[in-house]
């Protein structure tokens, strides 16, 4: 097989990669919201129980959590496997980066100095218009870099999708690697993603700089 | 809870602060203070740190809980013997007072004139009227020109001045001060002292905690010394300062000079 039409068939599974990432950030930056917001509940034992959910999500493998939203259903209820696997895929992906997101936004909404809650009381603002006008902007800037951080890994875990054979491009580099014993397309996986992240890197840091206009 | 205070309905103070108390955990900050403000008046709580001082002004605004005691504004009960009013009716009462906060406490992602204007637009103000008011007040503040800067471009001295123009734009009938030149270099205190004192003169209702003592000598009606979560002595600024008659608030005065 020359490279070209590795290349080719390679790119086919584009889209799908595409389509794991945008969904999962589509998803998970809000649910990480909510979760940041449960976490932080004044009731303890919500607290308790999103602290536990985030524990489990960050301390195994996103690949069992992938195979267990995929297959777990089959196993435990013997339903049957989604057919088409970009949904189970998404919500294992969302799940597990919403816990992360969390725990971005736990830390910059922690960091904005209670004078800035203060003020807002003072001056009238309810706590949703405390929340949304005068922290939450300031939490965006802040969690920026890290964000950022956590969508690179993104663009690169989407391989992981091969553990459940998602045909995205990563599955079908690793199954031509295997029919033609190549190397070939692993460097080829290894190009897309590089080129994948020089754009986002780009396109995260024209965000931070809108967001540049204060201190 | 707003109801009117029994036999005192005539009471022309703007804010009665009666038998105050403000614990945290085992320690008592505030131990029955009482305290009123009439209309036009500048009342200065000076005292060591630690004497409650803030505390105070933090109750008085709804900032911190009280324990025990009554705060009522135009007469009106916000805190009857520590049991609050409903959050609709605290609310209300939040319209009638500013505080200025000893380290500005202002929006950094809005530009001055946003910080000033949108508390007053969110409660409904028609804009036109509150944008003029904005370039009014700023003019005062001697910040014409400013209102596209973002606070990090002002100086201390300047973003204080911001702070009391956005106290200012809600038309508040009395304006705390929680030590508004502390944070300050001495160079920039004398440019927002100077507003302090030209609202003064503009019979501006206002509570200043600070540690400027000639400031709280030229400008007040009555100075308050505070030590140990209670009132020492008051009086007119002379009285105080001139001739103190508690041994306390000669040494603390005594120690300020030094």
């Amino acid at each position: 097989m020359s490279l070209m039409t590795m290349i080719m068939k390679m790119s086919e599974g584009l889209g799908k990669t595409c389509a794991i990432f945008f969904l999962t950030v589509l998803f998970s930056l809000p649910l990480g919201m909510i979760v940041a917001l449960l976490r932080m509940s004044k009731n303890k034992i919500v607290s308790a129980v999103t602290r536990f959910f985030i524990t489990v999500l960050r301390g195994t493998p996103l690949m069992l959590q992938l195979l267990a939203v995929t297959y777990g259903p089959y196993y435990l209820f013997g339903a049957g496997v989604a057919r088409n696997k970009l949904i189970p895929v998404v919500i294992a992906f969302s799940i597990n980066y919403a816990a992360y997101f969390a725990e971005i936004y736990r830390g910059g909404i922690e960091s904005i100095p209670v004078g800035q809650y203060e003020a807002a009381t003072v001056l009238g603002y309810t706590k949703f218009q405390t929340f949304m006008r005068i922290i939450l902007p300031q939490v965006v800037k802040r969690i920026m870099p890290s964000v950022t951080n956590e969508i690179v890994t993104l663009v690169k875990d989407t391989s992981m999708a091969f553990t459940v054979s998602y045909q995205e491009m990563f599955t079908i580099g690793k199954q031509i690697a295997n029919s033609q014993t190549s190397f070939m397309p692993f460097l080829v996986a290894g190009v897309f993603y590089y080129i994948f992240n020089l754009i986002v890197d780009r396109v995260m840091g024209r965000i931070e700089k809108r967001l540049d206009y204060y201190k | 809870m707003a109801e009117m205070k029994k036999n005192e309905a005539a009471s022309p103070a703007i804010l009665e602060i009666c038998g105050l108390q403000k614990s945290f955990g085992e320690l008592n900050v505030l131990k029955d203070i009482s305290l009123d403000v009439e209309p036009g008046n500048v009342v200065s709580i000076i005292g060591p740190s630690g004497s409650g001082k803030s505390t105070l002004l933090r109750c008085a605004t709804f900032l911190e809980t009280a324990n025990g005691g009554d705060i009522l504004y135009d007469g009106q009960y916000a805190v009857k013997q520590g049991v609050y009013a409903t959050k609709a009716e605290l609310a209300k009462f939040r319209m009638r007072f500013g505080l200025v906060f000893q380290n500005f406490n202002l929006f950094p992602h809005y530009s001055v004139m946003k910080n000033i204007t949108e508390a007053p637009l969110l409660h409904g103000r028609e804009k036109t009227e509150v944008q003029e008011h904005a370039m009014s007040l700023l003019k005062k503040m001697g910040l014409e020109g400013k209102e596209n800067a973002y606070p990090c471009q002002l100086s201390g001295g300047q973003q204080q001045r911001v702070a009391i123009a956005r106290a200012l734009a809600l038309k508040p009938e009395i304006l705390f001060f929680d030590e508004p030149t502390s944070a300050l270099d001495p160079e920039l205190t004398g440019e927002v002292l100077k507003v302090i004192r030209q609202l003064a003169e503009e019979k501006m209702t206002m509570v200043v905690v600070t540690h400027e003592m000639p400031f709280a000598r030229a400008v007040s009606n009555r100075v308050i010394f505070m030590d140990g979560g209670v009132i020492v002595e008051q009086g007119h600024p002379e009285e105080v300062f001139g001739n103190p008659q508690q041994e306390r608030t000669k040494q603390f005065l005594r120690n300020y000079q030094r």
